[in-house]
């Protein structure tokens, strides 16, 4: 009997120390994960569109439509976002109450595109480049701006505008930030709203493919190139007024921008993207 | 008999007790009902676009005394609810075979 209890006791020890020492010694990889997906989305693509190259993908429809591309490039001659990236410069360098000004907050002189968006440990969530700049303001006594468009939109092209060329390559390196890419591919992948329609629906399986009047763009590098001058909405807009619009056409209820679903989103997304170089401010139609 | 009649008075007086004779078709009810599951469909973050307002135009119909079109909007908005959560749900478990291949 004793020696039964003894032989019990050591098994349990064994099965204890077993389990600390794989802890320590075999963690998850979460990078290694993300990275395995993101080369079967991106070979999806490649698939789908063999003649495109794969930087291209950052333009959007106009990698894969070339009319539209045509009228897209003329476009870009005289950019309808110019005026915007102009007065983001002017509120970037604009003085606080405090005296300091956004550009306090971010180094580099505000060319900081490709940081964001991120996994912030310390909070235990995704960081967006409007969310940090919203942060930036209230941490100085300034009134925070509204998510969707106008002056945050604009601030948010500057820092794009100066970013250009920046590689996408956002890091998932804990338990914690895997969790939020899980729930952003899931959100990607799950059927929603009255139409039963999921982002992936129409931005892999039908990309390429007319809806109404419309050619679907790719998902691949859809959150390079933002914020857009779209010309159905005559001004300057944030990728979360886009998902809201998604949405929409969906006949789901649309979260508020910044919300956690759509942050965790722009993370996957962004994720996918990896090698893609930022690109925005942009025009679309 | 008068034993019994304040009885059921008393029922219907307290609080709570007129619920005893509530009808669950009546239109209220179901304002009510949508208004529980189109809950519970936020809550699971697959609401519909549409589904609180079916409801408040339920509610209005029903202050102007139009039951007929508040019942069928209540009922619309009811039906869109169930369908939500029950998206929600087979969601849940099955997204990953949404994933497209090539």
């Amino acid at each position: 009997m004793k020696k039964t209890i003894q032989r019990r006791l050591l098994s349990a020890a064994v099965a204890v120390m077993t389990v600390m020492v794989s802890k320590t010694t075999h963690a998850v990889n979460y990078q290694a994960l993300v990275d395995a997906d993101t080369r079967v989305f991106q070979s999806y693509y490649q698939k789908e569109f063999p003649d495109v190259k794969f930087d291209d993908f950052a333009n959007g429809v106009y990698a894969i439509d070339e009319d539209a591309r045509k009228q897209w490039m003329e476009m870009e001659e005289f950019p309808p976002y110019e005026l915007d990236v102009e007065r983001g410069k002017a509120l970037f360098n604009k003085p606080f109450a405090n005296g300091k000004s956004l550009a306090s907050c971010f180094p580099n002189g505000g060319a900081v595109r490709g940081k964001y968006p991120y996994f912030d440990e310390k909070r235990g969530k995704v960081v967006t480049l409007e969310m940090a700049i919203n942060d930036c303001l209230v941490e100085n006594g300034e009134k925070a701006l509204p998510w969707k468009k106008g002056d945050l939109a604009r601030i948010s092209a500057y820092i794009a505008f100066i970013s250009r060329g920046q590689v996408v390559d956002v890091k998932v390196n804990s338990a914690a930030a895997y969790k939020a890419y899980l729930k952003g591919k899931q959100f990607f992948y799950a059927k929603r709203g009255q139409f039963n329609m999921s982002c992936a629906g129409c931005h892999m399986e039908y990309s390429g493919r007319n809806l109404r009047a419309e050619i679907v763009s790719p998902a691949l590098g859809q959150t390079t190139h933002f914020p857009v001058f779209r010309s159905k909405w005559g001004e300057i807009g944030t990728l979360h007024r886009r998902y809201a619009g998604c949405s929409e056409n969906i006949g789901a209820k649309p979260f508020e921008a910044q919300s956690e679903e759509y942050r965790n989103l722009e993370y996957f997304q962004t994720v996918m993207s990896k090698g893609l170089k930022f690109n925005g401010p942009a025009s679309r139609k | 008999m008068k034993k019994v009649i304040s009885l059921l008075s008393l029922l219907v007086l307290i609080p709570g007790g007129s619920l005893l004779f509530a009808d669950p078709s009546s239109s209220s009810s179901l304002i009510d009902q949508a208004e529980a599951v189109r809950k519970e469909a936020a809550a699971l973050e697959y609401e519909w676009r549409d589904t609180a307002k079916l409801i408040s135009s339920a509610k209005e119909s029903l202050e102007k005394g139009q039951k007929e079109e508040s019942d069928k909007l209540a009922s619309e908005a009811l039906r869109q609810g169930r369908e939500a959560v029950a998206q929600a749900k087979f969601m849940e478990k099955n997204w990953q075979s949404m994933i497209p291949r090539k």
